[in-house]
């Protein structure tokens, strides 16, 4: 009868599949910071506990800029040093986008 | 009235802020603005998915809030089918999300000295984005602030799968205004702010390598788990007893807290912080 898209539906198989995501997903975040919690305040683990910020960022942004290809690398070359220069989280993601909209637009990787 | 930050001899033992001001939960939000465009474009695109797929647009809003993590949702819309392959989508939403136990445990001094209820109710809006927002934010890292760009995205979020949905189609591209990489830039440039001395040199040269060999050899997000782990073994092997900084304010000194020109880079309160002489 109606070919506009279903709104409101709410199957129960979809319901119950996502509730299951998020329980993994809440249980994880929830999971990691108590963790953390129990861990000693002082010594190597909570040493090893003040890098994993970093390291996890880093994890994150290194293998995609690399999947960009060479405009990619170029962009985050230059965001990180925008940033380290002006320290304007504004100004370093413009110039890492502008650089690889630009790049993209005359070199079509 | 609160004015967050200001941590004086003690911020762990009690915390100055409250759990969730809202003053302090604005500027949580105000602080994720720059990441508006990209993500409204990426939940458009995940909407105009959702609706090739057959979810309906309450199931695609509900997923979009309660389980609010991106790639996890772009790879199980992918997945979904008239059938759904429940156990499939779980699993791979489990695999993709492994991190958050890792940016779970990176919350620690965000949290300290608040009760569970805080922390209960605190890490559910936890996305990679505001996390690395709020743990690059000196004086206004608490629970609030998170809680407040994890919100805000939150709605911009919904507000880009109901738009894609609806449009079903006609997004622009992404790539073609870099969109795409704005979500590089954002942890590129914040990684900068994580900075806190020579101390994080190798075990972020460990992550970078780990990241860049998982890219290569493994599926999907396995990379993040893979660079992040080699950056906690670095961690663990370069650590020595005299590199211990025994105040607990260490963990909340980070750099780069005035990384958006915020006025609340207020210097003598951050002055005092000694964590930056960790490397020594």
């Amino acid at each position: 009868m109606t070919q506009f898209p279903d709104l409101t539906s709410f199957s129960l198989e979809a319901v119950l599949t996502i509730l299951g995501m998020a329980a993994v997903t809440y249980g994880m975040r929830l999971g990691g910071l108590l963790m953390a919690d129990r861990l000693p305040q002082h010594g190597r683990w909570a040493h090893v506990l003040e890098r994993l910020p970093g390291a996890v960022l880093i994890s994150v942004w290194v293998p995609s800029a690399l999947s960009a290809g060479a405009i990619g690398i170029a962009g985050a070359a230059a965001t990180v040093i925008t940033m380290a220069l002006a320290r304007n989280l504004f100004a370093a993601m413009a110039v890492g986008m502008v650089l690889v909209g630009v790049g993209r637009y005359f070199i079509s990787n | 009235m609160s004015r967050p930050g200001q941590p004086e001899k003690h911020p762990e033992s009690q915390p100055k802020t409250g759990h969730f001001d809202s003053d302090t939960i604005r500027r949580g939000a105000l602080a994720c603005l720059p990441l508006l465009p990209s993500t409204i474009i990426f939940g458009a695109v995940l909407g105009v998915l959702a609706a090739q797929r057959g979810l309906s647009l309450g199931e695609l809003l509900f997923m979009s809030l309660a389980v609010f993590a991106g790639s996890a949702q772009f790879v199980s819309v992918d997945l979904w089918r008239e059938t759904i392959p429940s156990a499939t989508i779980i699993i791979a939403t489990a695999v993709i999300n492994m991190r958050y136990i890792l940016i779970g445990a990176s919350l620690r001094p965000v949290f300290r000295g608040r009760p569970l209820w805080v922390k209960v109710t605190g890490m559910h809006m936890v996305a990679d984005e505001n996390w690395a927002v709020s743990m690059t934010q000196k004086d206004l890292a608490n629970p609030g602030f998170l809680l407040g760009g994890g919100m805000f995205l939150g709605v911009v979020w919904a507000t880009g799968n109901t738009v894609g949905y609806l449009l079903g189609g006609g997004i622009p591209d992404p790539e073609v205004y870099a969109l795409d990489f704005a979500f590089t830039a954002v942890f590129a440039a914040l990684t900068i702010g994580m900075w806190k001395g020579r101390v994080d040199l190798l075990p972020w040269i460990a992550a970078a390598i780990g990241s860049v060999i998982g890219h290569f050899t493994l599926p999907g997000t396995w990379s993040i788990l893979v660079g992040a782990g080699a950056g906690v073994v670095v961690a663990a092997l370069t650590w020595r007893e005299d590199m211990d900084d025994d105040s607990l304010e260490a963990e909340f000194a980070v750099e780069g807290r005035n990384a958006y020109g915020a006025p609340e880079g207020k210097n003598s309160a951050t002055r005092a912080t000694p964590a930056v002489e960790t490397g020594k």
